[in-house]
């Protein structure tokens, strides 16, 4: 208990020791948010060495240990690299206090076992993440609001399935409720509270503040919120439900599955036309949930488990992707996609780095966005053996999506890093464009080791410590094993022949020929950006009308409840015009109505 | 002894009301003072009767020595004492920012008069025990109000104000002409008396007429749908600290209260009152956030979500079970904090900027640091964002209609607690996120009474969680939420302790 409790209350008064430094010692502040998050993720360490605890309120098992450890480490990444990124920002200290808050609440939002304590921590990240993306300036504020109204909207409707759950089992601990979904009360239960993880998760369709907030929040708090830290609670609330809490029918699985695979295809079409990269990225951080929902959804072990692994991964290449983009604004003061190129040469880490995580996220063998796709995959296969047509869908929708995943970061790699300049670099000089400094791309270059790591070693680390324990007894059992070490040892070993021969001399029969530019027909003598890519996508009649409806927010949750609701309020706004006496008329209809009423 | 503190409620506001208007316009600062000191006194009083409660239960101060029903008497138990709390610790905070708020308008004695009477109305309906004294104190308030609504004395004040004294009016009259009704039958007044005739049986039909009148004209009192509409055009005309004062204590005080202590205490909650109750709650609830939410006057967005919340106040204690109430209650008094603590912010904001106009203003967090960082508080608290207090008295509401299995009402208050959350982003981002307008480059923060009130109401808005921790819980809010639970036994408590 003590050992849980701990590292929350010290979150919270360090939080306030922030606030109560004084304003010109900018540097003390900063160290000492370094120092929390430090401790922080020591005590998450702590917590995952240590044996499981159930103390009531709180409680560790398999499943939140490694999630406290995820919330540690991204907790201190996010912090290195705000240390440089956001040396300009002017309230810095109500952003520290924000993100060591977030760290701790986000820690006991994962331990909590009491129902009450985990509603608080999940409401109250809800208002941290408002106050970050607040940080990003004036031009954040829309975006902030759009992004709470979704999360705190979806968290009130977990509140609303938190109730049901207590009223059917009269219990407050998660460890010990068990529900069978087979009526309609708690088959609600499970899609209300389900909504909170899915909207904190940014599925579809609560998803839309993602890209909105990619946009908008400072990079450090995009890696660090609904990038990691946001997509870690969701999908472990997520998994919590379904491991624990909930014993689902067929048809919820179902429900599950289709949100997936329709979360993955959708998000990574709009992924693919976007000009902006961390826009780009944000739909990205969409489409991968996708893929963990797809994954719980399928039920089985393998299909958890792969589910659970792909958001480790997930937080852990996109983490390093929006880190490097943010290595690419910091230089390059933009983030347009049209305006970038050819930086490669000046900035070789994070143009490392962004290429390691892009393979990872396009499932690139060896890597460990590969693995747990695969896991995915097999979850699918597995679930063909209980019948049905659905399986087949979502197999065809997540391989589709992991290919349109890999078209779209061509793109990006293409139109940042190598192509040409623009001719006349308006926001860049080339004394600025070399590499960042070492506390901004040490946080990247962690990351992409990791991916590489997680990737190779796949069964000796991550599923052994991390994702096994996490299941319920029984196990694992891949169908189809992928020998990650050996088949590692054979890649590099056919890249390295390739390499050999290509030495060898065989120059002569090499052909020559244009570079790859997404399949589109531009003349020779035209800056290729990259945004040209797949623009024929775009002209497909049907695809096209969709595109438009999305662009005016037809597929908008908060646009369309928006003008729903402002359909009655002009209603209401028309009956109240200001008249005395029609108001006093209100008075007495409503009073006769109540006389009928009482007096019949 | 302790029975003495009883007439303090209602004799220190009304002795400061006339010792102001003899002094305060001769010696400058006397009013801010005595003002000040009297809600000051009055605060402290009624959380010390919080203890004097918890051991007696019930306390019963007979005006002249007369027992009753013969005599006139005051009764304070553990609903009143709820009320007298939240009532003057409002009024003081709300004194103290009047300090510095009210130097922009003349003849400051005059306000500080007014509000110390509608103080004393207020006071005096929460500790009668008397139907028509609490009538005539209702009328004190009420009246009070209407001249501060004034206070003004510009075009849009004044026909708020007479829009609001028509409609105040028109519900007076039909309470007055409920009480007549009430006497013919009962030939008493005193309202545990009146509660022991009534139970006898006799006249049941005039009992619904009289329930009748009293849901329209305490309706109107607390503003529920449809009898809301002087509300919206009432609290934005007032002077911010009054707007807090109406939105904050005065519907409740008038409205809620009166409704809770008749038709529970005196009538007996019967099923068809508390379905009406539940159903009007609902209706304000919805009503009340949608206006708001089209809404760019920000006082007046603020004065659409005091329909909105008594809406949720009211649902909850329609409900009529013990979870219900006293999540109505509770909410009753973060109410009262953090929209007090809202009008105050848009006071303080009209005071630096001059306007109300959400799309005037713009960054003012920059500018603004304190009204800004406690707007933020008290707009989490109205949404319900936890830690604040809000959450707990809404989650409180929300679980209690989902045990009661009205799932309806339990989407219904989600839903809205859904759109006042939106209208308060929208608050934020225009008011204190967003682009600094040029014009607003030269705003300064406000005085150092007006921030003082706002902090301390902030702090009581972070730390409202606290009343619900088993020790806290057990002398404020359980006292309370018993009173209405045991619904006519009160009258027997009434005779007991006098006896």
């Amino acid at each position: 208990m003590k050992l849980l409790l701990q590292p929350i209350l010290t979150s919270l008064l360090a939080g306030i020791v922030i606030l109560l430094i004084p304003k010109r010692f900018r540097r003390v502040t900063e160290s000492f948010s370094f120092l929390a998050s430090l401790y922080l993720l020591a005590a998450s360490v702590r917590i995952f060495l240590g044996s499981p605890v159930n103390a009531g309120y709180l409680y560790v098992d398999g499943l939140s240990r490694f999630i406290v450890l995820g919330i540690g480490f991204f907790g201190v990444i996010a912090t290195l690299y705000s240390l440089r990124f956001m040396a300009a920002y002017k309230e810095y200290r109500s952003y520290y206090a924000y993100i060591i808050w977030t760290i701790g609440f986000s820690i006991l939002a994962a331990v909590s076992n009491n129902i009450l304590i985990l509603m608080v921590a999940w409401g109250f990240l809800g208002f941290t993440l408002y106050m970050l993306i607040n940080a990003g300036g004036p031009n954040a504020a829309g975006t902030s609001k759009k992004a709470f109204i979704i999360i705190g909207g979806s968290d009130s409707l977990m509140i609303l399935g938190f109730a049901l759950v207590w009223f059917i089992t009269g219990d407050l601990n998660l460890s010990s409720i068990k529900i069978v979904v087979d009526n309609s009360m708690s088959s609600w239960a499970f899609l209300l509270v389900a909504v909170g993880a899915f909207a904190k998760a940014g599925v579809m369709p609560f998803h839309t503040w993602v890209p909105d907030t990619a946009k908008d929040a400072p990079i450090p708090v995009t890696a660090f919120l609904p990038a990691s830290l946001d997509k870690l609670l969701g999908i472990y609330l997520l998994a919590r439900l379904v491991l624990n809490v909930f014993i689902l029918n067929d048809a919820t699985y179902q429900v599950l599955m289709i949100i997936g695979a329709v979360t993955i295809v959708a998000a990574v079409m709009m992924a693919l036309v976007q000009h902006d990269f961390k826009k780009l990225l944000g739909y990205h951080a969409v489409s991968q949930v996708g893929y963990m929902v797809l994954g719980i959804g399928t039920g089985n072990p393998v299909g958890i488990a792969g589910g659970l692994f792909h958001m480790l991964n997930h937080a852990i290449y996109k983490c390093c992707l929006f880190l490097s983009g943010g290595n690419v604004e910091f230089k390059t003061k933009t983030s347009d996609l049209d305006s970038l190129g050819g930086l490669a040469k000046f900035m070789p880490i994070t143009f490392g780095t962004t290429l390691i995580a892009s393979f990872a996220i396009s499932g690139l063998p060896p890597l460990n966005g590969f693995f747990s796709k695969w896991m995915i995959y097999q979850g699918l296969v597995e679930k063909s053996k209980s019948g049905g047509v659905l399986w087949i869908f979502c197999l065809v929708a997540a391989m589709f999506g992991s290919a349109l995943t890999l078209a779209s970061f061509i793109k990006l790699i293409h139109a940042i890093f190598l192509g040409k300049t623009k001719d006349e670099p308006r926001t860049t000089n080339h004394e600025r464009r070399n590499e960042v400094s070492f506390s901004m791309w040490l946080p990247p270059a962690i990351l992409a080791g990791l991916c590489v790591i997680f990737g190779v070693f796949a069964y000796i680390i991550p599923l052994k410590y991390f994702i096994i324990p996490a299941l319920p007894e029984g196990g694992l059992d891949l169908i189809g094993t992928w020998p990650s070490l050996k088949a590692t040892v054979f890649l590099i070993a056919g890249l390295g022949i390739g390499l050999l021969i290509y030495l060898m001399g065989n120059l002569k029969g090499i052909r020559e020929t244009s570079s790859y530019i997404g399949g589109e027909e531009i003349d020779d003598d035209m800056r290729l950006s990259g945004t040209e890519f797949y623009r024929a996508i775009e002209e497909i009649p049907f695809i096209k009308r969709l595109y438009t409806k999305a662009n005016n927010g037809a597929f908008d949750l908060y646009e369309q409840g928006k003008r729903f609701v402002f359909f009655f309020i002009d209603i209401f706004r028309y009956l109240h015009n200001g008249v005395l006496s029609s108001y006093l008329v209100w008075c007495l209809l409503g009073m006769m109505i109540l006389f009928f009423s009482f007096i019949r | 002894m302790t029975h003495m503190l009883l007439p303090l409620f209602v004799v220190i506001p009304l002795g400061a009301a006339f010792l102001n208007s003899l002094l305060g316009k001769r010696i400058k600062g006397f009013s801010d003072i005595l003002s000040a000191v009297a809600t000051c006194a009055l605060a402290c009083i009624s959380i010390y009767s919080i203890f004097i409660i918890k051991d007696a239960g019930l306390i019963v101060y007979k005006v002249g020595g007369w027992i009753p029903p013969i005599g006139i008497v005051m009764v304070m138990d553990g609903l009143t004492v709820f009320m007298a709390v939240t009532v003057n610790l409002v009024a003081f905070l709300i004194s103290v920012y009047s300090i510095s708020y009210m130097e922009k308008y003349t003849e400051k004695w005059l306000f500080y008069c007014l509000f110390l009477l509608m103080v004393a109305g207020l006071n005096g309906v929460i500790i009668s025990g008397d139907l028509f004294n609490l009538y005539v104190f209702l009328e004190i308030a009420a009246i009070a109000s209407y001249a501060l609504v004034a206070f003004g004395t510009e075009h849009e004040e004044l026909e708020a104000a007479f829009k609001y004294a028509v409609m105040g009016s028109v519900a007076s009259s039909f309470i007055l002409l409920g009480i007549v009704f009430l006497y013919s039958v009962t030939s008493t007044l005193n309202m545990a008396d009146m509660s022991l005739e009534i139970a006898k049986g006799g006249s049941p039909r005039i009992i619904m007429l009289v329930s009748v009148f009293f849901l329209m004209g305490f309706g109107l009192k607390s503003a529920l749908v449809p009898f809301h509409a002087w509300l919206p055009d009432a609290h934005p005309s007032a002077p911010a600290p009054i707007s807090a004062m109406l939105s904050g204590v005065l519907i409740k005080s008038l409205g809620v209260y009166a409704i809770i202590r008749i038709f529970f205490s005196v009538f007996g909650a019967t099923p068809q009152i508390l379905n009406t109750l539940m159903l009007l709650g609902a209706l304000s609830m919805m009503v009340g956030v949608c206006l708001a939410l089209g809404q760019w006057d920000l006082k007046r967005l603020l004065a659409y979500h005091s329909i909105s919340q008594i809406g949720y106040v009211v649902l909850g204690i329609g409900l009529a079970t013990p979870l219900g109430i006293l999540g109505g209650l509770f909410h009753l008094f973060n109410h009262s904090v953090f929209k007090s603590l809202l009008f105050l912010n848009s006071g303080s904001v009209e005071y630096a900027t001059g306007t109300r106009d959400l799309q005037k203003m713009g960054n003012l967090k920059e500018k603004m640091p304190v009204t800004s960082a406690t707007s933020m508080v008290a707009s989490m608290s109205i949404a319900g964002i936890p830690p604040f207090n809000g959450f707990w008295s809404k989650l409180i509401i929300i679980v209690a209609c989902v045990q009661a299995q009205h799932f309806a009402y339990a989407v219904w208050a989600v839903i809205a607690s859904l759109l006042t959350l939106a209208s308060f982003m929208k608050v934020q981002r225009y008011g204190f996120f967003g682009e600094l307008r040029g014009r607003l480059s030269g705003v300064q923060e406000s005085p150092f009474f007006m921030k003082l009130s706002m902090i301390l109401l902030a702090v009581i808005c972070l730390a409202g969680g606290i009343l619900l921790l088993p020790g806290v819980y057990g002398s404020f809010l359980e006292p309370a939420r018993d009173v209405i639970l045991a619904g006519k036994d009160y009258a027997k408590m009434v005779f007991m302790s006098v006896r």
